[in-house]
């Protein structure tokens, strides 16, 4: 395959929602095999960022281009082969089993119901994501952090060749975090992009290949003369409230009190 | 283990227990030793045994078998795309709607009975679909609360419907309403054999996607989904199935809530595996209700207030056991 410059492309992304703005003229370029993380303050539209991409939001304006595609010009499922989503919250209503909920990665590739090949990269994806020990379980009775690991490997079942995850380690505890940050690291090296919306700066800073910024209804990245864990920098982004202390030659953040 | 036997127990039982109700009814004259004589071909004077079997009963039992299996596997599918466990055709006001629309037909022969059944059945789900959507969002309670309403809406023009009918066609009306399936013949089951069939064959297609489909629209439309044209496809598979059952069997209440879960007390939610067996036992188990209906006393009770006896308890019972808010 030809090799792209950019996994995905925004230009002069805008977005509102009930006549507020949330995105205004965005323009950034998401890198092809990279671990990107997007940081921000609470409702700086970077959830709302993530959904565009997925194609979750239409009415937008501007051009997005994914791995050469036109956006807007996708149907469902030929989408479902470029990008896969991970919601920030899911909830299930019927108590699916874990193995029912990961298979329902494979739709994209089902015509009408599953054949053995579905339910082999199913058995797969939960192998490789840890959670095939609950393969029969309820989805609705897991732990969050379960649900969000389960709701992970119906991604790999999916198998896209961009991820985009909303807030991925929120609800997990730490042996998680470093599972699901492991796993996306691993992803990477084999050639997957992964675009994630982060809270924690450290977790970002200490993983994390690229970085962008939403600020103002923008979205940054920082500019070529300083890193991205610049003191300066986040204290334009965080308003302020952050101290910056040097770690492994980038930083860790911890809030700052007056 | 044991689920797996009650699954394949209920895939055959169908059969039996259709050839045991033709042996079921108030006649005198066919008893079930005259019946077997009829199928042995021991005797000659047959004409009456052979009427009350192939032109009364059997058409009644196949008719009970597909309004049953229609009423379940519909209200299975709309359970699934509204992700709502507290819903059927029933609760939706689409039984209603569909018993206005065959009403208004067999009172003003305007238009097919089965037509105006569907073109009032789906008329009045949408209106409660659109009611109940607040913020693309359609929660369980305001499903159910704009059921209701609808559900009034379309009761309260039947009335009128009744209310200029002549007597003699009012009568006919009013006993079909409740829930009836002793008029059956085989005019009635030509009628919706061939809605019914394309109904639950669509539903039956898309038994999986449902699956998908019941996990929410974004993570429907994240694998490749389309929710919206998969929905309305099922909804309308759904509505033709069970308003062609309401416009022959009028309104069998709570059926299509009561059978789903029942199943799922079997196979789980996996709706690949409950699909075929919501028709098979919805078939099976309201056939068994109706020979009930008809010996348990010497005239006959509706079939809608059996259900609606069984249902009703069952919805409370359901209605405790889901976390339901008003935001889910």
């Amino acid at each position: 395959m030809e090799q792209l410059s950019n996994a995905i492309t925004v230009s002069n992304l805008s977005f509102s929602y009930n006549g507020s703005v949330i995105l205004n003229d965005l323009n950034i370029d998401i890198k092809p095999g990279k671990l990107t993380f997007i940081m921000g303050q609470n409702g700086s539209g970077k959830s709302t960022f993530l959904k565009v991409i997925a194609g979750l939001l239409v009415s937008h304006k501007g051009v997005i281009t994914i791995l050469g595609n036109d956006s807007d010009s996708l149907s469902f499922t030929d989408r479902s082969k470029l990008t896969g989503y991970l919601n920030q919250q899911h909830k299930a209503i019927f108590p699916f089993s874990v193995e029912d909920v990961v298979l329902t990665g494979r739709a994209g590739f089902i015509r009408y119901v599953p054949k053995e090949a579905d339910k082999t990269a199913s058995v797969n994806a939960m192998r490789k994501a840890g959670v095939l020990h609950l393969r029969n379980r309820y989805y609705t009775e897991l732990s969050g952090g379960e649900q969000q690991m389960v709701m992970i490997a119906r991604l790999l079942a999916q198998n896209p060749q961009i991820l985009l995850l909303d807030e991925p380690t929120t609800h997990l505890d730490i042996s998680n975090q470093s599972h699901v940050l492991s796993l996306l690291k691993q992803l990477v090296s084999e050639g997957m992009t992964i675009v994630a919306v982060m809270h924690d700066p450290n977790l970002a800073f200490l993983y994390g290949d690229d970085f962008l910024f939403m600020k103002n209804r923008k979205i940054i990245r920082a500019d070529e003369s300083m890193q991205a864990w610049d003191t300066d920098f986040l204290k334009t982004i965080y308003e302020g409230n952050i101290q910056a202390i040097p770690f492994n030659g980038r930083a860790l953040l911890i809030p700052y009190l007056n | 283990m044991n689920r797996r036997i009650i699954q394949i127990l209920f895939y055959i039982i169908p059969l039996p227990v259709i050839l045991a109700s033709l042996f079921i009814g108030p006649s005198h004259t066919a008893t079930p030793g005259a019946i077997m004589d009829l199928f042995l071909k021991t005797s000659d004077d047959s004409n009456l045994i052979k009427s009350i079997v192939f032109d009364v009963r059997l058409p009644r039992i196949l008719l009970s078998f597909l309004v049953g299996g229609s009423l379940a596997i519909s209200g299975c599918s709309v359970q699934a795309i509204f992700r709502n466990p507290l819903t059927d055709s029933y609760i939706l006001g689409l039984s209603s709607g569909a018993a206005f629309g065959a009403a208004l037909a067999l009172a003003y022969s305007f238009l097919p009975v089965q037509l105006s059944a569907f073109i009032f059945g789906l008329l009045a789900v949408s209106l409660s679909y659109f009611t109940a959507r607040k913020n693309k969002n359609v929660s369980i309670v305001s499903l159910i609360l704009s059921g209701i309403i609808v559900s009034g809406i379309f009761t309260a023009l039947l009335t009128i419907v009744q209310f200029f009918s002549d007597p003699f066609k009012l009568q006919s009306i009013v006993h079909w309403t409740m829930g009836n399936l002793h008029n059956a013949n085989w005019e009635k089951l030509r009628s919706s054999v061939i809605p019914i069939t394309v109904g639950v064959f669509v539903i039956f297609v898309y038994r999986w996607r449902l699956n998908v489909l019941a996990l929410g629209d974004d993570e429907a439309k994240t694998v490749g989904i389309n929710p919206e044209r998969d929905k309305i496809i099922i909804l309308i598979a759904a509505t033709l199935a069970s308003s062609s059952a309401v416009a022959v069997a009028g309104i069998i209440g709570l059926y299509g809530l009561l059978v789903p879960h029942m199943i799922r007390m079997v196979t789980g939610p996996d709706n690949q595996q409950s699909i075929p067996l919501n028709f098979l036992f919805g078939g099976t188990f309201l056939l068994i209700i109706d020979d009930f209906s008809r010996t348990i006393s010497s005239f006959e009770i509706p079939i809608g207030v059996f259900t609606m006896l069984l249902g009703a308890p069952f919805f409370i019972y359901l209605m405790k056991k889901t976390n339901i808010g008003w935001n889910n």
